[in-house]
């Protein structure tokens, strides 16, 4: 089923293009379909594919490490000699350097280095830009330094605000966006089409990545040998010795970077950053090894965010639901960039539309504040928390239920099978509230309950032309290896998961390699694109190997390679002689086996997308604001499950983060500063696990069919959903949206009030 | 926001700014070394520069030279290379720099190393027992109760607390027990579920 295919002698020289047969999709809707298999790919998984190790519960490779304490994260390395470097910043918004003194600092104890990273006249962008890279002998010696280094500016007024911004749209008290839409005669021709329509503006705040390991860098320039050996907080290895190697001025066989372990990214750990750059050029200066890794404070102001947001939509649809008119369009505050603040809304619901029926589009502001990086699905929380909030409000004018609306205007076939799992099991008809607003018990009037659902997608399974190395040792151990990193997301598991499987051998027996430049080249870990990247090329490699190990078996025992057969672990001699995968080795000779697999391009598969929907159930204290999520579901299109526990815990931590998006956190600004007040562990609030309730997670194994794996990355696709199922809750819970996130007492307690004063006026209304 | 207990501490400061600058600073004798001076003079004079201290980690005495204002979190990782221990709010509010000091969970990060010669410091490496790992170890692998890994050994120096605290009645409870350590990458449930397991399984050793 998994062999190469063969022709000749040549096993990889098959140059004829056949069709495959394959069968694609999931339980609830598959086919067969032909596929033209690339020269020397090997035969494609699919849905009938029966495995041994693949979607099993196995063991995250590197968890020993890591719950040792042994796992060494760029931040853990000391090296000998090693100083401590760091960034004196801009302590103003906006303005230019006029003059830097750092004779104190350069006579301060134990500092060995100083280095100006902006000259006079330089702009800075933000407080916390950077001006100065100090190396010391201690950390401690480097923040005294730090001290004496005296700056001034020409500062210029700033704007931190990115709604005061120039360009902004004009808002009324509520922050609705009061502006007049673009004019359209189609549009409004839609839109007069709907038996009900909603116009409503939604926002949100500026959430930071918040990685436990900050980001940083530990450069080691060897004079003598003129070769730079680097260990990074990175998502993205080979992007990075490429801006090592140039500011270093050297030639990039030269340099080496190390991510074998990184604590976390999101999505603001693809450059690297200032932090990097100058311990590169700390370490040339000083000739010795440097460490410059940020502090909690730097984490939150100087290395991205997911930015904030105002996003305006007006929908309409007819009595059934179906809707007439789509209308978004979002204003984003990425920062000094003036990039990067793109929202995302769940398009697909106007699919049926007419062109001129469907309208998006968006706009940035630029400020003076930190610049927005990708975090987490990108724009889509944003946007899906706006789209789907203004849904269920559409739903409610037409006393339809939420989960009805998005049935009916839902042409994913993979999400509607979703949608009804996701229900039975969530239990939508009893946990939705039948009368949003109402309590649930009489007796406990204040306590409101509600459920909110949210649909999700993203487009991405991999690709690029990536190669890995499996190597098959004479003592039966098994080494894979690429350069990507695993930023905790398990892409080592994965690996040697499907190594094992291919050469069906149990997966202690493989040890995966990730995040050293030495290796093969492997994507960024990012777009949920890594394992979908280089899944193919490791089960390609481990085949390659495979078909080499029964040829020089075959020789060992002087037969013809036709002759073996190898299975489950063990080779056959014409169907008799049986021999395990370790006596195989020990034949093989003293050359371990290396092979280099290969990523081909996609095949078409079933669905170029990974598509989930979620369900989130709350409580709200009407007295108080205060929310409590009670119960969460995700149901998630994984492709092929590769490590089933992993991939739950993956699914899991994303319903978390969007628990805490949806309730806890946001950036504060003092905007006369434009400083961040709570640029902190301890002001600003991530959900702890006193937040979290029963949490589940469906996997939907989808076989597919883009290549000879078919998995999907699960970084993104299941952080689209929750703030958006949560806002729904609440929504339901207390009969009228908050329309902002993150939803804090104030807000709840704001919203329930003007739920007052328009029921009042509509009493007033009709006597 | 920690609810598990701090070990109360020799000397009322815990940061290294209050001490940023000072050359002097009295500290009632919590050391050997600070006992003897305290016998004559009742003031112990350190810094500034460099103390030698010795501080029993692991089970193991280990001397190194440290400033007044050396936490706990910077002799372990930069001195001793315990790197298990993590640096990362390095104000207190995440617990990744959990340690036992004589058996009950600090956070690192806000105790001076100074203050804790002479006390017993158990560190993420020294909980298993060469290839054996303490059984909170293997059930967050059973679970998969980690991601990234780098709240990872924090949380278990918490759950080992909770554990032997026996405050392991409901996952509530457990909660309750790691509510001083944060987890970006969302392995709250699972942690919760490993140290559940742990304690079904006979708790601590």
């Amino acid at each position: 089923m998994s062999d190469l295919r063969t022709r000749g002698d040549h096993p990889m020289g098959d140059h004829q293009r056949d069709d495959h047969e394959m069968t694609i999709g999931f339980a609830g809707d598959h086919k067969v379909v032909k596929v033209k298999l690339k020269d020397g790919d090997i035969k494609p998984w699919d849905l009938h594919t029966e495995f041994k190790i693949v979607g099993t519960d196995v063991k995250r490779v590197d968890a020993v490490a890591k719950v040792t304490g042994k796992a060494r994260y760029a931040f853990d390395m000391n090296l000998p000699g090693m100083l401590h470097g760091l960034l004196v910043r801009s302590s103003i918004a906006r303005g230019k350097v006029k003059s830097v003194d750092t004779s104190a600092a350069e006579k301060a104890p134990g500092v060995v280095a100083v280095l100006r990273t902006k000259e006079d006249g330089q702009r800075v962008r933000f407080i916390g830009d950077d001006v100065v890279a100090i190396a010391a002998e201690t950390m401690d010696q480097a923040r005294d330094a730090a001290a004496l280094v005296k700056i001034e500016y020409q500062q210029e007024e700033h704007v931190s605000n990115f709604r005061k911004a120039e360009g902004a749209p004009k808002t009324d008290a509520d922050g609705a966006i009061t502006d007049p839409w673009p004019e359209s005669a189609e549009m409004d021709a839609a839109l007069a089409k709907g038996k009900a329509s909603v116009d409503a503006t939604y926002s949100v705040e500026v959430q930071t990545h918040s990685s436990l390991e900050s980001h940083g860098t530990v450069a080691w320039w060897k004079d003598d040998s003129g070769e730079l050996e680097v260990w990074s907080s990175t998502q993205a290895v080979g992007g990075t010795l490429q801006a090592f190697a140039q500011a270093a001025k050297v030639p990039q066989n030269k340099v080496r970077v190390h991510a074998e372990f990184v604590g976390g990214g999101f999505g603001s750990k693809f450059p690297p950053g200032s932090e990097g750059l100058f311990a590169v050029r700390l370490t040339l200066a000083a000739k010795r090894p440097v460490k410059l890794m940020l502090d909690r404070y730097e984490e939150h102001t100087c290395t991205g965010n997911r930015p904030s947001a105002i996003m305006q939509m007006r929908v309409a649809a007819d009595d059934k639901g179906r809707l007439t008119a789509f209308d978004y369009h979002s204003v984003g505050g990425p920062g000094y960039s003036g990039q990067g603040g793109n929202t995302s809304a769940p398009t697909y619901y106007a699919a049926h539309l007419d062109k001129g029926a469907r309208r998006v589009a968006h706009q940035d502001l630029a400020t003076d504040t930190d610049a927005a990086r990708a975090m987490r699905a990108p724009g889509r929380p944003q946007g899906f928390f706006a789209a789907e909030g203004v849904l269920d409000e559409l739903a409610r004018k037409l006393t339809m239920d939420p989960l009805a609306l998005r049935l009916v205007n839902d042409g994913s076939a993979l999400r509607q099978y979703e949608w009804k799992l996701g229900a039975e099991t969530f239990g939508w008809k009893e946990r939705y509230n039948a009368k949003p607003g109402e309590p649930r018990d009489a007796n406990k009037p204040w306590l409101l309950q509600g459920a909110g659902l949210s649909s999700a997608v993203w487009g991405q399974l991999g690709g690029g032309n990536y190669k890995v190395t499996c190597r098959i040792h004479q003592d039966g151990t098994v080494e894979v290896r690429n350069a990507a990193q695993d930023i905790g997301t398990g892409l080592k598991t994965a690996l040697a998961i499907l190594v094992a499987e291919e050469l069906g051998i149990d997966v202690s027996r493989v040890r995966a390699t990730t995040g050293d430049t030495i290796d093969p080249a492997g994507p960024a870990s990012g777009g949920s694109t890594t394992t979908p990247s280089i899944a193919p090329a490791a089960r390609h490699a481990a085949a390659k190997a495979k078909q080499k190990l029964i040829e020089r078996l075959a020789k060992a025992l002087g037969v013809e390679a036709t002759q073996l057969a190898y299975e489950q672990g063990h080779f056959r001699l014409d169907g008799q002689r049986k021999m395990s995968f370790v006596d195989a080795c020990k034949r093989m000779g003293p050359e371990p086996i290396e092979e280099q697999g290969e990523r081909f391009p996609n095949y078409e598969a079933y669905q170029g997308n990974v598509c989930g929907c979620q369900f989130a159930e709350v409580e709200v204290d009407a007295r108080t604001g205060v929310v409590r999520v009670t119960r969460m579901l995700a149901v998630q299109d994984t492709g092929l499950v590769i490590a089933k526990k992993l991939a739950e815990s993956q699914v899991l931590g994303a319903l978390i983060q969007g628990i805490s998006y949806a309730l806890h956190e946001q950036r504060i600004i003092d905007h006369r500063m434009g400083r961040m007040l709570n640029g902190d562990f301890n002001h600003y609030k991530i959900a702890g696990s006193v937040d979290i309730p029963q949490l589940d997670a469906i996997l939907v194994s989808v076989a597919n069919g883009a290549n000879n794996v078919g998995a999907a990355g699960l970084g993104e696709p299941p952080a689209v959903a929750p703030a958006a199922a949560i806002h729904n809750a609440v929504a339901n819970a207390l009969g009228v949206p908050v329309r902002a996130l993150p939803i804090t007492p104030d807000r709840v307690l704001k919203a329930l009030k003007s739920k007052a004063s328009m029921q009042a006026e509509r009493e007033a209304g009709g006597r | 926001m920690h609810s598990t207990p701090h070990a109360p501490l020799g000397a009322d400061f815990s940061r290294r700014s209050f001490l940023k600058g000072a050359s002097v600073a009295a500290v009632a004798g919590t050391s050997a070394a600070a006992a003897d001076t305290a016998a004559t003079s009742r003031v112990t004079r350190f810094g500034p520069g460099l103390h030698e201290i010795t501080l029993q980690v692991n089970g193991a005495a280990r001397k190194t030279q440290v400033e007044p204002r050396t936490t706990l979190l910077d002799a372990l990782r930069n001195q001793l290379d315990l790197t298990g221990t993590k640096q990362i709010c390095d104000r207190g509010a995440c617990g990744g720099c959990t340690v036992l000091l004589d058996g009950v969970p600090i956070n690192a990060c806000m105790t001076l190393a100074l203050d804790v010669e002479g006390r017993e410091l158990k560190t993420i490496e020294g909980l298993a027992n060469g290839d054996d790992l303490h059984p909170l170890q293997r059930t967050f692998i059973e679970c998969d109760a980690l991601q990234c890994g780098f709240c990872t050994p924090g949380m278990i120096m918490s759950g080992v607390a909770c554990l032997e605290a026996g405050a392991t009645k409901s996952r509530e409870q457990i909660a309750g027990c790691i509510s001083g350590n944060i987890c970006r990458c969302g392995t709250y449930t699972r942690v919760v579920d490993a140290i559940q397991m742990a304690a079904k399984q006979g708790g601590g050793r």
